[in-house]
This record gives C-alpha cells, sequence and structure tokens, in this order.
C-alpha cells in the first residue's frame, strides 16, 4: 500500500487510564515506524504505578510517526504516534456497536442467563466448553452445575486465592551449581513490591499482634451462603473498624488522617510468579457478605487477567491477606503504606481446645481455629488499641449469625 | 383440633375474635337473619345479638364509612361485602378515608373489610372478581389471601387484631371445596408467604384458588421438582420469601387469577426482576386471566382463567427454557 491523497494522520494519545491518574510511562513499543497495524491492534505497553495495560490503535493503517521514547513518562493527552490511514476516521465504529461479547452473549454467538454467566464468571467456566440441554442448546443452570460437578472447570484459571504480600525472599541461587541457575533481572512488578515493602519497613514502628478465632460459625454461614469464609471475615472486619477506626487511617510524613465511617478494603491478590497485587473494593462498609464476595471475585479475576484500572487499587484505607490456603498458620505483614495496619488470616485448623459452657464446665473440644496476626504502626496507635480491635473481630466472627 | 371447610374456618375464626373481644362486630348485607349471602354468620346473631351483627343497607360506602368512625372511637368492626366485585361502591371510604386516615390524622382505623372474590362457578362480570390489587395500589391497607382452612383462620384473626385497615379476599370456590385440620381457640397467622411445596427445579406463585391449581400442576410433572410458594399476604408482599425460593430454584412462574395488567403476581414479577436477576434463569413468566370481564359461559369461564392445564404448559415451557 502506498500513501495517497486520500491518507490522513490519527493521532495516539496517552488515555486518561483512571480518574486519580494523571500521567502514563511507555514501556515498550511493539509496533515501529512503517509498520501496518490493525484496528484495536496493540501499537505499545503502557503504565501507571503497578498497572500495566495495552494501547489500542484507534483505527487501521500503518504507523507514520512515533514521538514518545519507550521508558518516558508523560502527561494524559499527549501526543504518543501517529498513524497514516485511509479507513474513515470515525473513534466509535459501529461495527463495535452490533458485534459479539455485549451482554451476556459470548462470540460463540450463544446467549447466556444472567445465573449461568455469574456460575460462570465465579468458576471461570468457558461456556462455549458447556453442552447445553435447553431449548436449541441454551445452556440451562442445571447444565452449567453438571458441568461443575463434573470437574470441567477452570480451564487453567488458578482457584481464588489471596496471597499475602509477604513474600520470602527467592531463594539465593547456589553458588556452587552454576549451571543449575539462571540470572535474570527482577520484572517491573517485583522492582515495584520490592521498593513499596523496604519503604514501609524502613517508615513505619511496625508491630504484629496475634489472636485466636474460632471460625466454626463462619464456616457453617459461608456453606450456607455459598461463598468463601473470606468475606464475612471481612464483614467483621469493616464493623471492628468502625468500632475502633484509629486503624482506618492513613500516616502521611507526621500526619495521620482518620476516616470514621468509609471503609475501603484493599485485598491482597496473589498474580503467581510475577508478584501480587492490592485491589480495592471502594466502600466496602456498604456491602454485605454476599456482596463482597462478588467484588473480591471480580477484582481478584480482573487482576489475573491484568484488567485492573488504576483507580481499582487507589485509596485503601486497610488491607487484608489471606495466604491460609498452603496451611501456614502465621505470618507477620508488611504494612501497606500509606495505611497504618494490615490483617493477616491464615489457615483454618481442627485444633483441641477448651470451651466452657453456660453452667462454667470446662471440656476439651475439636475447634476449626484460626490465627489472625495484625501489623500495626507503633507512631500511629499502641499495642492496647491493636488487642482490643482484634477481641472485636473475634467476638464479631464467634457470634456471627 | 377440628376438620373444618375454608368457609367453616372463617366463620370460627369471626366466632372466637367476637367471643374473646367485646369490641369486634360484624356489619354488612343480609348476614343478620339470613346470615350470610354465603352463610358466614349463620347463627351469629342469635349468640351475638343485632347489636354486633347487624344488617344494613344495601350502601357499601356506608358500610365501610361506618365502621371507620366505629374504629376511630375504639371499636373493632369486620365488614362483609356480599361480593368483592361490589367494593367498588365503598372505594372512597376505604382508600380515601380508611387508607389515609393514620396519615393524615394519626387516627389507626383498625377495621377488616372480608370481601368475597374469584371465579370458577359461572358468576358472571359483576361476581367472579379478584380486585386485590386495587388496594395492593393504595398506601395505607394491607391485603391478606388465604389459601387454605388454617390461614384462612389465622389471617382473619391477626388482621381483626392489625390496627391498620385489613382487606381479607376470602375466595369463594374454596369456601366448601377445601378442607384441613384448623387449630382451636385463637392464634395469628403471619402476614408473610408459606412455601406450600418444596421443590428445586422451579418455583411457582401464587395465592387464593391459585395455590391449589399450582399445587396440582406442580404434582402432576412428576419429573420436575416444582416449589409453590402461597404469597398469603399481598401487601405487604413477603420479599424475603419471595426472593428466597427464587434463589434457589433461578425459575418463576406466577399464577394470578386476576386480570393480567398490574395484577398482584406483576408486582412479584417486578420484585424479581429487580432483586434476583443475577439468579435467573429464565424469563419470569405469568398466567392470568386476560384483561377481559369474566364470562358467565362454562366454557368460556374456563377458557380465560387459568387452569391446571395451563399452568402445566407454562411450566414446562420454562423448565425446558
Amino acid at each position: 500500500m502506498s500513501s495517497s491523497n486520500t491518507e490522513t494522520l490519527v493521532e495516539v494519545t496517552m488515555p486518561q487510564m483512571g480518574v486519580s491518574v494523571s500521567e502514563g510511562t511507555i514501556v515498550e513499543w511493539t509496533k515501529q515506524i512503517g509498520d501496518e497495524i490493525g484496528y484495536e491492534e496493540t501499537i505499545c505497553l503502557i503504565s501507571t504505578d503497578k498497572i500495566d495495560t495495552d494501547l489500542p490503535s484507534p483505527v487501521a493503517g500503518r504507523v507514520a510517526e512515533i514521538l514518545v521514547e519507550a521508558g518516558t513518562t508523560v502527561d494524559v493527552g499527549t501526543v504518543l504516534a501517529k498513524i497514516a490511514t485511509d479507513a474513515p476516521v470515525d473513534p466509535a465504529p459501529a461495527s463495535n456497536e452490533n458485534g459479539a461479547g455485549v451482554g451476556g452473549s459470548a462470540p460463540d454467538g450463544r446467549r447466556y442467563s444472567p445465573v449461568v454467566s455469574r456460575i460462570a464468571a465465579e468458576h471461570g467456566i468457558d461456556l462455549s466448553q458447556v453442552p447445553g440441554a435447553g431449548r436449541g442448546g441454551r445452556v440451562r443452570k442445571q447444565d452449567v452445575l453438571a458441568f461443575l460437578e463434573a470437574g470441567g472447570s477452570a480451564g487453567g484459571e488458578p482457584p481464588l486465592h489471596i496471597e499475602s504480600p509477604y513474600r520470602p525472599d527467592p531463594e539465593p541461587a547456589a553458588a556452587a551449581a552454576p549451571t543449575d541457575s539462571s540470572t535474570e533481572g527482577l520484572s517491573r512488578m517485583r522492582r515495584s513490591i520490592g521498593r513499596h515493602m523496604k519503604r514501609s519497613l524502613e517508615t513505619a514502628a511496625t508491630c504484629t499482634t496475634w489472636i485466636e478465632v474460632d471460625v466454626g460459625r463462619i464456616e457453617a454461614a459461608r456453606r450456607r451462603m455459598g461463598i468463601t469464609a473470606l468475606p464475612i471475615l471481612a464483614r467483621c472486619v469493616i464493623d471492628s473498624l468502625r468500632e475502633h477506626p484509629a486503624l482506618n487511617a492513613w500516616m502521611e510524613g507526621e500526619e495521620y488522617r482518620r476516616f470514621d465511617d468509609r471503609v475501603n478494603l484493599g485485598i491482597a491478590v496473589s498474580l503467581g510468579e510475577d508478584g501480587l497485587i492490592v485491589p480495592v473494593i471502594q466502600e466496602a462498609h456498604t456491602l454485605a457478605p454476599e456482596g463482597l464476595a462478588r467484588r473480591i471475585t471480580e477484582l481478584a479475576r480482573a487482576a489475573r487477567s491484568r484488567e485492573l484500572r488504576p483507580d481499582d487499587v487507589a485509596d485503601a484505607t486497610f488491607t487484608i491477606t489471606n495466604p491460609g490456603q498452603f496451611g501456614a498458620i502465621m505470618a507477620t505483614p508488611i504494612i501497606n503504606l500509606p495505611q497504618v495496619a494490615i490483617l493477616d488470616v491464615e489457615a483454618v485448623v481442627k485444633r483441641a481446645v477448651v470451651v466452657t459452657d453456660a453452667g462454667g464446665n470446662d471440656s476439651i473440644a475439636i475447634r476449626p481455629i484460626c490465627i489472625l496476626g495484625l501489623s500495626w504502626d507503633h507512631r500511629a496507635l499502641d499495642g492496647a488499641l491493636a488487642a482490643q480491635f482484634l477481641a472485636a473481630v473475634k467476638r464479631r466472627a464467634e457470634s456471627w449469625d | 383440633m377440628a376438620t373444618m371447610t375454608y368457609l367453616q374456618a372463617i366463620s370460627d375464626g369471626l366466632r372466637t375474635e367476637m367471643r374473646a373481644d367485646e369490641r369486634v362486630f360484624v356489619m354488612g348485607e343480609d348476614i343478620g337473619a339470613f346470615g350470610g349471602a354465603f352463610k358466614v354468620t349463620d347463627g351469629f346473631i342469635e349468640e351475638f345479638g343485632a347489636a354486633r351483627v347487624m344488617d344494613t343497607p344495601l350502601a357499601e360506602s356506608g358500610i365501610v364509612g361506618t365502621a371507620v368512625g366505629a374504629a376511630v372511637v375504639g371499636l373493632r368492626p369486620v365488614c362483609e361485602m356480599q361480593f368483592s366485585d361490589f367494593i367498588s361502591c365503598g372505594f372512597d371510604q376505604l382508600i380515601n378515608v380508611a387508607g389515609k386516615m393514620y396519615y393524615r390524622q394519626g387516627l389507626p382505623v383498625n377495621i377488616t373489610v372480608r370481601l368475597p372474590s374469584g371465579g370458577g362457578f359461572s358468576g358472571g362480570p359483576f361476581h367472579s372478581q379478584n380486585p386485590e390489587a386495587w388496594f395492593m395500589h393504595s398506601p395505607g391497607l394491607k391485603v391478606v389471601a388465604p389459601s387454605t382452612a388454617q390461614d384462612a383462620k389465622g389471617l382473619l384473626i391477626a388482621g381483626i387484631r392489625d390496627r391498620n385497615p385489613v382487606v381479607y379476599m376470602e375466595h369463594k370456590h374454596l369456601y366448601r371445596r377445601v378442607k384441613g385440620d384448623v387449630p382451636s381457640g385463637s392464634y395469628e397467622t403471619p402476614f408473610t408467604a408459606r412455601v406450600a411445596r418444596d421443590g428445586s427445579d422451579l418455583t411457582i406463585y401464587a395465592y387464593g384458588a391459585m395455590v391449589h391449581t399450582a399445587l396440582e400442576a406442580a404434582y402432576a410433572l412428576e419429573d420436575a421438582s416444582i416449589e409453590v410458594v402461597d404469597l398469603r399476604c399481598l401487601k405487604p408482599l413477603d420479599e424475603a420469601a419471595i426472593l428466597a425460593s427464587v434463589r434457589k430454584t433461578s425459575k418463576a412462574l406466577i399464577v394470578d387469577e386476576a386480570n393480567r395488567t398490574c395484577a398482584a403476581g406483576a408486582e412479584v414479577a417486578a420484585l424479581i426482576a429487580e432483586k434476583a436477576f443475577e439468579d435467573l434463569d429464565g424469563p419470569v413468566t405469568r398466567v392470568a386471566t386476560p384483561d377481559c370481564p369474566i364470562p358467565f359461559s362454562p366454557p368460556l369461564e374456563q377458557a380465560v382463567l387459568p387452569t391446571v392445564e395451563k399452568v402445566k404448559e407454562a411450566a414446562r415451557e420454562l423448565l425446558e427454557y
């Protein structure tokens, strides 16, 4: 294709990726000057803090100019590149309006009911793989449940699991066996996590306090409600934060800022080898456990598919981390600055404990016990308050109804 | 505990409450010496006297209006409309006076209005209607609609004791067709829904006579596990029970003997669409009487009313969806 008189130049600009974001960094150009590019094909990778995203081309054409070098940070709206095109320039091509993938229909052309879509999303099921026994091959709730029952779920999708920001250092490579080791630079995300965690330890006066909680009632409730224990525990934490708002706060320099009612709850999500990220349930205090469960699932999925927006990771007032699935029972989490505390939820382990009945008689019972660890910033509060907060969480969790 | 018809249970509830509470009295057309068009108050005038079992002129507005006045001074009147269809003549007193009295003046209007409703017996256009939605739409009134003998007594007693105006829909077709064990003495049935049959594949929502139609259809469809929810109270609707069932089954079929447009079932459908959308696995479906007067002709009447066959067909369609 040679350039012709009908060709126009279309600008590619740094997009606004969240309301609080004013600039972004070019990570890498995936197209070079002179390359052909399709509509919505990735032209470059951009990032803001921990969020990386592909920048799609607004039109099909040829890359005519690249104006910003990789590694440069520029303001939102800055022109990054220009694309020569002879396609009609329309910022919202009509073909996108009636395409598949809109509200309940899928690329395979089938449409799914709300409950089927929800179950599929919760379990990471590819619905195109589910045989439908409904009218015209429609996938009914029973079909997707049967598919799930038969183990045909989660094509490569990791189960929902939430991991601690506390991660041990990577195993040092054995010096004596260089052939078994490999060397590579840390990823940008690892470097970012490392900086952030190190800065926290250097800044905050971190202490950790633990408490044991009998989660029998929560376990019963979660089975009844069909959700995990985490959102119920999160609800107990939110209510306890509102009782003790001193922990629902930020410490920025010498300035201590307390949030009395609003709880934006960060939940640490593991991204496997790449690291982890803490998406935030904004205004978590407005949600019941079912709503929290839904948000946690949505955010975890978005995190794993790298679809988080910068606003999804901003403004947490408190963080929960839940690495319990491997059976570890205790950790000392690192506070996610500028917050003043973080709660670590570890594995639920059955233990023989002494229980006292209403008549004051002691006996030994087998109970599911979980240790909660709270790391808190001694600059902002004292140990008594941390203990009171943990006791409040324990009280709520053990009387959950 | 005694076995009673639906009609006997209504009489028993009324008698129990009149014996227990001197403030309770009944009024209506031909309810005294004649014992009522359907004999609900048969023998009442002998037991309680004409002062508490009042025959009134053929003037529904006067009946409801008098009852409102009596309630304001502390009595607990129970009005009988000979047929629910005739309440239209007492509409202003019920909707504008009784329904708004507490809001406007802080005076509770403790009246109960009994409305013999429903068709299925060739009563024709003036004696077969199901006007409950008129009252659901009007703030200040409660609306109940029992389907069993036990609930007929319990809801009537609860209605008499409730300090709001309560519209009590008693289905004429059930009067002598439905029998059941009824506890003796006084008891109140709560203004909540009841799971009449447990199931997991589909929920049929119904009230009044349609509960029995729904149950018959559910038992006939042996292959499917069909839940039947008896709404019992239409205003306020038992949101929690309605939503809990559809969250379990994901499919909702609503059976409504009233004319389709703006019927009680329409409100149930709207509630489900609003609050249980994420749990739905098929369209919220309704079986109702089309928007036409109820015909005299028996075959024509059967053609318009929801029948077991129609409910079965709709349930089958939805199950297969």
